[in-house]
């Protein structure tokens, strides 16, 4: 058996569908608390149900993206690694810089010809350790800190900063992205340059331009069902933009 | 019961769950590549591990840091437990936190925000366990749709194609809000253009402008 063979055996996928099962089951139960709290403390059993609709809605869209990830990863590391990776902890963006730099460390290059067991069980392990901090933090921090944050609810009709604070974080969050879309457009090729990728920047207009589109009629047509849907639709539209900017030569 | 007396019992048994889960995950995350290490017949390379550790695990643990300072407040304890658990932070949990507690009109630091964003991460993470188990059961007979040519650039902009949309939604009601944060960002990203490959280093001080000029505008009006 070779080792990409190995990677992708029925041992491989009983070990990390094993943790993905657990991780699951933890989610269900995670849920379960948190609706039968809200319930418990007189929270609107439709207003939970949405929160469930939009929030399924809105992952299944990144998730098939997520599954890119695996597919993509699937070549060098075999599929059941990656789709544990994936699935639980991991980061789109994070899992082939790290098992790149793992890879590079063994001395070969991050590719199935070249993987060797010892590769592959050296790059599992730099992977789960370089994410984990987080979780970590989490099991010493997150009481005292979430505590400390605690204070007591404002008074009735008055908006509290703390909420105006998080939408202000992720306004923030939301202009860093933007401002390195446009950054990318501008100075990507060489600085002032207007030569750098406008893909992205065309993408988010268009999503942002279809989400502009979905709540005017939301609001005007008075469609409450729409607005659970209207953040996947409006990427959907951003996607389609995106391949259609493409074929249009768009870079 | 009362409400303050179900929202302690809520709490209490939340850390409990959430520290042994999270206290099992760590545990199975780290002894995976041991246990994998056993079955292939070769033991992970410490010495080598360890390198990579220093040259690229080091910038993900000031990473983890950010994020758990950042986010936990936005998802309360419940959330923050499982989003660390189940990953996919920025692309997916913490948009998908926010956007359900926008729709469920509930406050930062509330109790029904803590309970929303939970509910929502926690049915965001089943959701993509389902389509990453199904797509895995049909990577066969997916692979050539999903990694047909035409449809990349789709797949590549899902990051951007959420961020636009996001975009909209939070600057429509907060535009003069928005305006410094952007131009800044926008300005930093254009006369430093090396920075494009790390966006989240910028994330920190990103937000804290935005909440440094929500803080200004929140003394004007209470004064005013």
């Amino acid at each position: 058996m070779t080792i990409m063979q190995q990677l992708s055996s029925p041992t491989m996928y009983l070990i990390c569908g094993g943790i993905i099962a657990f991780v699951a089951v933890v989610c269900v139960v995670f849920a379960v608390r948190a609706w039968r709290a809200g319930k418990a403390i007189g929270m609107d059993t439709r207003v939970l149900k949405r929160v469930v609709t939009s929030s399924a809605s809105f992952s299944v869209l990144p998730a098939v993206a997520i599954l890119l990830g695996v597919i993509a990863l699937s070549g060098s590391l075999g599929i059941p690694w990656p789709w544990l990776r994936l699935s639980v902890i991991g980061a789109l963006h994070y899992e082939t810089q790290v098992a790149q730099s793992a890879a590079e460390q063994m001395g070969i290059s991050l590719s199935g010809s070249s993987m060797t067991a010892e590769a592959f069980s050296t790059i599992a392990l730099l992977m789960s350790v370089c994410i984990m901090w987080g979780m970590v933090l989490n099991l010493f921090l997150n009481k005292k800190y979430t505590a400390r944050l605690a204070r007591p609810l404002d008074k009735v009709g008055e908006r509290s900063f703390g909420d105006q604070a998080m939408t202000a974080m992720f306004i923030g969050l939301v202009s860093v992205y933007l401002g390195s879309y446009l950054g990318q457009w501008i100075s990507g090729a060489g600085r002032f340059s207007f030569a750098g990728s406008l893909l992205t920047l065309l993408t988010a207009l268009c999503a942002a331009l279809a989400m502009m589109g979905l709540t005017w009629i939301g609001e005007k047509r008075r469609i409450g069902w729409l607005e659970p849907f209207s953040l996947a639709l409006a990427m959907l539209i951003g996607m389609a933009g995106a391949v259609l900017f493409h074929t249009m030569g768009v870079k | 019961m009362e409400r303050n007396e179900i929202i302690a019992r809520y709490e209490r048994g939340t850390h409990l769950i959430g520290r042994a889960v999270t206290l099992v995950t760590l545990a199975l995350l780290v002894g995976a590549p041991f246990m994998i290490g056993a079955y292939l017949g070769a033991m992970p390379d410490i010495g080598a591990a360890a390198r990579s550790f220093l040259a690229v695990g080091l910038v993900w643990l000031v990473s983890s840091v950010v994020e758990f300072l950042v986010y936990t407040p936005m998802l309360g304890s419940g959330g923050s437990y499982l989003a660390f658990i189940t990953g996919n932070l920025i692309n997916m949990k913490i948009p998908c936190a926010i956007n359900a507690r926008d729709l469920a009109g509930v406050k930062a630091g509330t109790k029904e925000n803590e309970i929303v964003s939970t509910l929502s991460i926690a049915v965001s993470s089943l959701v993509t366990i389902v389509v990453l188990a199904a797509g895995v059961l049909l990577l066969q007979p997916l692979q050539p749709i999903l990694q047909s040519p035409s449809l990349q650039p789709a797949f590549d902009q899902v990051v951007p194609a959420l961020f636009g949309a996001m975009a909209y939604k939070y600057y429509r009601r907060n535009l003069r809000l928005a305006v410094w944060p952007l131009a800044m960002m926008s300005l930093v990203f254009i006369l430093l253009p090396a920075l494009q490959s790390q966006t989240s280093i910028l994330i920190l001080p990103g937000g804290a402008l935005a909440i440094l000029l929500a803080w200004l505008r929140y003394r004007k009006e209470k004064t005013a």
